[in-house]
């Protein structure tokens, strides 16, 4: 932000430096290892009086000098032009903190310049102790200038304590000084050897020929016990961190460890047969490949040790695109280009929103990204994201994958940056225009308070049963509502009747056929490792059935019922109505009947980020292109080939290997939960922290189809938040509840929980919950503005869903219904199609048994709060409905 | 100034701007030397391809300095662009960004240059190739020569930046500046004079007829080069020529005193004096570049305020190059001893 940008977007200067430098430092490694080959060569000729092996040595330099004087010498200069093209900055810092140590290292490249001219061009007229003086000044001065280089190399990885001292000496000597250089002189006599066998294969005479070979050879194996040792030595002093981010989070370090890991072992080899067979046409060929193979090492070796330093250029110090890290706070405080030198934009507008964005392009991504270009194009990186998807890469970037620097800036310049970046995928915009839910009429089943001799009240276990749908590709909720009902026979003493009867259920016409709408069952033998009978649940259960009765929990219930939201007309109605009979098995007779919704939705705006259109006729359901978008994420984010796979037919379910108790999965150990991951994951990139939030991936956007948050809480603008915390709170307690895997930490470090994050609660996902009483202390109305966060049951037994009334006989849901769809609830597909068992058998949508209405089950009016505490009292909020 | 803003801040100096710019000047004056050397010689040597009497013969040892001129020429350009950078790196960074491409290409040429100097002298008088080789050296050199000068310049002129708000491909070259072209044929006229007296001076005791020659080379391309300096001069803006001309006493004194070392080296070298004709000529390049430096400073006048620079001195590391550069300069003489002297020891 100092200096101007190069504007190269198709082959960045970042890359211009990788190739200048990987050639250089091939061949520089090989000039100091080579120097000190000649001298030992030429001394053991010399001691042997082998005149051979000095005719050997003779050529050998010739080569040595055309190849590290001129090319290895002029791109050594070149590293230097284009890091200062590239990197101005940061190359300034360098050369003014180790100017006298550049200077120093000059002084070592002059004296080997002259030395190896003299040694060239005096080697017949020199005297042997001479020559082999100088060609001792030679090696010596070589590996001076390796050890000066070095030093600055490493400051770079590790400035240790120059930091805070800015002292030269603090610099040089920096923690990874010593081991680099074990590391790089062992290169260096590798490499000798390496380059000596060049020379060698080219020796007409066989014999000769595979002597010398072999004492190439030795030069190539002698050093590998240094180069391992040193090698484990040089990585474990690098900061923990480093490694972390860059051989664990960022992948691409995997490819140049790959590289760098097949090159080792093909270099050893290949060299092993170029030593023992002897055809010389093999050995000539073997020499080029082998050299083109040491080239990949060392360009794998670079590679690594350019990646660990990110998003650093000088660790701890300078970020990658020249941005000192102690301006950060300040720059995202006053703004980026505010301060920047070489823009002509100051603070972004709306008309100069894209103008600002290519600047702000220039100053932070050009350095490592190109345009459609040789290499981090980022077009391709961003290929599947929507503007809402760049903006929150773009807000989550460096947080977990910190081997890219943050965007740094204020909020107007991050949405400028993200509109070039869109501008580059030719703008394309897809509209989802808002959904009107049609409501429909609801019939409410028929009870005769005088008559009847029975209630029977069902309810759906969860508020909303969302379902990915998705299963060509992916899945982590398949279809699968549950319910649970009890009979209760009227009276005095009402009585649960579980004995004798017979429930069933059945689902309301055009829902019969789920499997016309999904792909579940097609790819249900590799989501669930079964093939499952089409529209029917995993459990065996299908649209219509009959209840099992849970001798433990006393209530009948029925699991993995597979409705859809999707009605064969195509309408799209997330609350299809079921009918629930209880039947007297003796007789036949029909004891109750009643209805009600299978909340169940195939609404995830995964597209709001990730591209695509909903699937299913525009309304619901991730799409083709959005499941791509994703799977390429996962599996370029964790080196997975998820994509891969579901492209061969064999698309994965997530919890495979993450646990999740609501999909009974175990997982694999040391993964998060899915839970877990996907909230701090997307915690840390979505840029909204409050229900909006939630929205993108619950089933609850105002503009969306299904609206599930319905309830009386929701009517008096009672949001996800106040119970579950806001998205950094809510991911907070569960990942902290995540034990035994690597990566929590990393997703938890940049969120920012309002509550401190060392008074959050850890939440185990399913099995805790925000509890009613937190907020209804005793029943009672609750106070003003509090909220139910970060107070959870302590296990499953206290759930909303399993806990029961004073007596233990009722379940609280029985009477209240679902989470999220508490009586009175307010769905948007009908009024009432929620409340219907409160119609029917009081009249009025409130709690079953409220406002008095115990007659319900007493056929009277009773004295005495028996079932909880305050429960004879008119409901405090009728105002609502009249809205 | 509306240009001011586009300086970079500049980074904290190690020692004294004074020590940095002596060193780089220092070093500047050993690098031109070899270069106009690589370049006087190489135009010598083609212009006189076979154009005499046993050519290659002559010259063939020419032609062998040539690689080896390229290898301490360049290697003598790293001092003096290590010093520049450290006083004026803030301005040199962003012109040489502003001309990147054209920059960069250097590095790659440079490699294809250094080894046409090889092919050259190994071809020499065995293949045509060789004089295309010998072409296509001095045709890059003439093109590197133009990119530093035109970096330099742009260096030296910050109001001249803004045309990076119109090109950012590292494409700038200041075409419509006129000290450019005179600045320009002036290290090139300076190339055939100095390789004129060297070639002069590497005949002397052995070819006197070529010795008088190279002086004659000398002679004229001084000439030429008094007529491109005063186009030079004048082709600055006024003031800044007004200070050479009178305006800054220590400006017109050097440059006075690197005419008259001109003149003086010229009318010796017409009196075939070569030695003092090679001392006062000796005297005039390091006039020269003094001059080139006060222009520098004339230049920079409203953007660069040296005692501004902040100074963190590094004393002790000061100290250590200085003993280091002295242990180098001690060991390449000893080894240019143990080279160059009579082999009277008994061999192995």
């Amino acid at each position: 932000m100092n200096y101007p940008i190069w504007e190269l977007y198709y082959l960045n200067s970042g890359t211009l430096i990788a190739i200048i430098s990987v050639v250089h430092v091939f061949i520089s490694h090989f000039a100091v290892g080579g120097g000190i080959f000649l001298w030992l060569t030429d001394l053991k000729s010399v001691n042997e009086n082998n005149l051979a092996l000095k005719s050997y040595v003779r050529k050998h330099i010739w080569f040595f000098l055309l190849l590290t004087m001129v090319f290895g010498g002029v791109s050594g200069v070149g590293i230097w032009f284009i890091i200062a093209l590239s990197s101005p900055w940061a190359t300034s810092i360098l050369i003014h903190t180790f100017v006298f140590g550049w200077a120093i290292e000059w002084v070592f490249f002059i004296v080997e310049i002259i030395a190896l001219l003299i040694y060239h061009y005096k080697f017949e007229t020199l005297s042997d102790k001479n020559r082999l003086l100088v060609a001792f000044i030679y090696a010596a001065a070589a590996w001076l200038s390796l050890f000066i280089i070095n030093g600055i190399i490493t400051f770079m990885l590790t400035p240790g304590d120059w930091l805070k001292t800015g002292n030269f000496w603090d610099g040089f000597f920096n923690p990874t000084n010593l081991p680099s250089l074990v590391f790089r002189t062992a290169i260096c006599i590798m490499f000798a050897g390496l380059f000596g066998f060049v020379t060698a294969v080219f020796e007409k005479e066989e014999k000769l020929r595979q002597t010398l070979l072999r004492y190439c050879a030795k030069w190539l194996y002698i050093p590998l016990p240094f180069l391992l040792i040193s090698g484990a030595w040089y990585f474990y002093s690098i900061p923990e961190n480093a490694r972390l981010t860059n051989f664990v989070l960022n992948k691409q370090t995997a490819n140049a460890v790959n590289v760098f890991l097949i090159s080792s072992l093909l270099i050893y080899l290949l060299s092993l047969l170029l030593v023992l067979r002897s055809s010389k046409i093999f050995q000539r060929l073997a020499v080029f490949v082998l050299l083109m193979i040491g080239l990949s090492w060392i360009g794998g070796f670079e590679y690594m040790r350019e990646y660990v330093r990110k998003p650093y250029i000088i660790y701890g110090y300078m970020y990658s695109p020249s941005i000192l890290a102690s301006d950060e706070e300040k720059l995202n405080r006053e703004g980026f280009l505010k301060h920047a030198k070489w823009t002509t934009i100051k603070e972004v507008s709306e008309k100069n929103k894209l103008a600002a964005g290519r600047e702000l392009f220039n100053l932070q991504c050009l350095s490592c990204h190109t345009i459609g270009g040789f290499k981090n194009d980022i077009i391709e990186k961003t290929r599947g994201l929507t503007y809402l998807g760049i903006i929150s890469q773009l807000y989550g970037q460096g947080k977990i994958l910190d081997y890219m620097p943050k965007f740094i800036g204020n909020e107007k310049e991050l949405e400028a940056l993200a509109t070039f970046i869109a501008s580059l995928h030719g703008n394309k915009k897809h509209s989802i225009s808002e959904f009107q839910p049609k409501a429909e009429k609801i019939e409410i089943p028929p009870f005769n308070l005088q008559k009847d001799e029975y209630v029977l009240l069902a309810w759906s276990t969860l508020g909303e049963k969302c379902i990915t749908d998705a299963d060509k590709w992916f899945s982590f909720l398949y279809p699968g509502c549950s319910f649970q009902t009890i009979l209760i026979k009227r009276g005095l003493k009402p009585q649960i009747i579980s004995e004798g009867i017979e429930i069933d259920y059945e689902v309301q016409k055009g829902y019969e056929n789920p499997s016309k709408h999904s792909d579940f069952w097609k790819y249900a033998q590799f989501l669930k490792d079964k093939k499952i009978p089409e529209n029917v649940g995993l459990t065996g259960k299908g649209l219509k059935g009959t209840f099992e009765f849970d001798r433990e929990k006393k209530i009948f219930s029925v699991e993995g019922i597979s409705v859809l939201p999707y009605r064969d007309d195509g309408t799209f109605n997330p609350y299809p109505l079921f009918t629930i009979r209880a039947i007297e098995k003796s007789t036949g007779k029909i004891l109750q009947r009643t209805k009600l919704v299978a909340p169940v939705s195939t609404e995830l705006r995964c597209f709001e980020c990730h591209g695509g259109k909903p699937k299913w006729n525009g309304i619901a359901g991730i799409s083709d292109e959005t499941a791509i978008n994703i799977l390429r994420v996962h599996d370029r984010n964790n080196g997975t080939k998820l994509l891969e796979n579901a492209l061969k037919g064999k698309p994965m379910m997530c919890q495979k290997c993450h646990e999740d108790f609501i999909v009974k999965s175990e997982g694999k150990k040391g993964y998060n939960s899915f839970s877990a991951s996907i909230h701090g994951w997307h915690a840390n990139y979505i840029p909204w922290k409050d229900e909006k939030a939630c929205n993108l991936c619950h089933p609850n956007d105002a503009r969306g189809n299904t609206r599930c948050n319905r309830d009386i809480h929701a009517k008096m603008g009672i949001g996800c938040t106040r119970c579950h915390g806001k998205l950094d709170d809510h991911t907070s307690a569960i990942l902290l509840s995540q034990e035994g895997t690597r990566t929590a930490k990393l997703l938890l470090r940049n969120l920012k929980p309002e509550t401190p994050i060392y008074n959050i609660k850890p939440r185990k996902p399913w099995i805790q919950q925000p509890d009613c009483l937190t907020c209804h202390v005793g029943f009672q109305k609750p106070k003003e503005n509090i909220s139910a966060f970060n107070k959870w049951n302590y296990d499953l037994s206290e759930l909303y869903r399993n806990r029961s009334e004073n007596t233990g006989k009722i379940p609280c849901i029985a009477c209240h219904s679902a989470p999220h769809a508490l009586y009175p609830s307010f769905n948007e597909y009908g009024v009432n199609r929620d409340n219907i068992q409160p119609m029917q058998y009081q009249g009025t949508p409130f709690p079953i048994g409220s406002e008095m209405k115990c007659e319900v089950c007493h056929k009277k009016k009773m004295q005495g709060s028996q079932h909880h505490a305050n429960m004879l009292r008119a409901f405090r909020n009728k105002d609502k409905l009249k809205q | 100034m509306q240009h001011i803003p586009l300086i970079p801040y500049p980074d904290p100096i190690p020692a004294p701007a004074g020590i940095l710019i002596l060193l780089e000047q220092l070093f500047f004056l050993i690098h031109i030397i070899l270069i106009n050397l690589i370049l006087g010689l190489g135009l010598i040597l083609f212009f006189k391809w076979k154009r005499e009497k046993n050519f290659f013969l002559v010259n063939k040892l020419i032609a062998k300095k040539i690689p080896i001129l390229f290898a301490i020429g360049i290697n003598m350009a790293i001092p003096a662009l290590l010093f520049l950078q450290v006083t004026f790196g803030h301005l040199f960074y962003t012109s040489s960004i502003l001309m990147g491409t054209f920059w960069i290409l250097i590095i790659p040429f440079l490699i294809v240059a250094y080894y046409s100097s090889y092919v050259h002298y190994k071809k020499f008088d065995i293949s045509w190739i060789a004089k295309y080789a010998l072409l296509l050296m001095i045709v890059i050199i003439l093109y590197i020569a133009l990119m530093l000068v035109n970096n330099l310049s742009m260096m030296e002129l910050p109001e001249k930046w803004n045309a990076y708000f119109t090109n950012r491909d590292g494409t700038i070259i200041l075409w419509n500046l006129s000290s450019l072209y005179p600045r320009y044929i002036h290290f090139i006229v300076a190339s055939v004079a100095v390789s004129g007296i060297f070639y002069s001076l590497y005949f002397s005791k052995k070819d006197s007829t070529k010795s008088h020659e190279g002086l004659k080379i000398f002679a004229y391309a001084t000439i030429t080069q008094i007529i491109v300096g005063i186009w030079f001069l004048i082709s600055l803006p006024k003031d800044i020529m007004l200070k050479f001309m009178g305006g800054n006493g220590i400006a017109t004194f050097i440059l006075v005193f690197g005419i008259v070392a001109t003149i003086l080296s010229l009318i010796f070298a017409f009196k075939s004096r070569l030695k003092i004709s090679l001392l006062f000529l000796i005297l005039t390049l390091i006039a020269m570049v003094i001059n080139r430096y006060n222009l520098r400073m004339f230049q920079l006048e409203d953007n660069l305020n040296l005692s501004q620079l902040k100074l963190v001195p590094q004393w002790d590391v000061f100290t250590i190059f200085t003993f280091i550069l002295l242990l180098g300069i001690g060991v390449i003489i000893y080894m240019l001893k143990i080279a160059f002297s009579r082999p009277n020891e008994v061999r192995k």
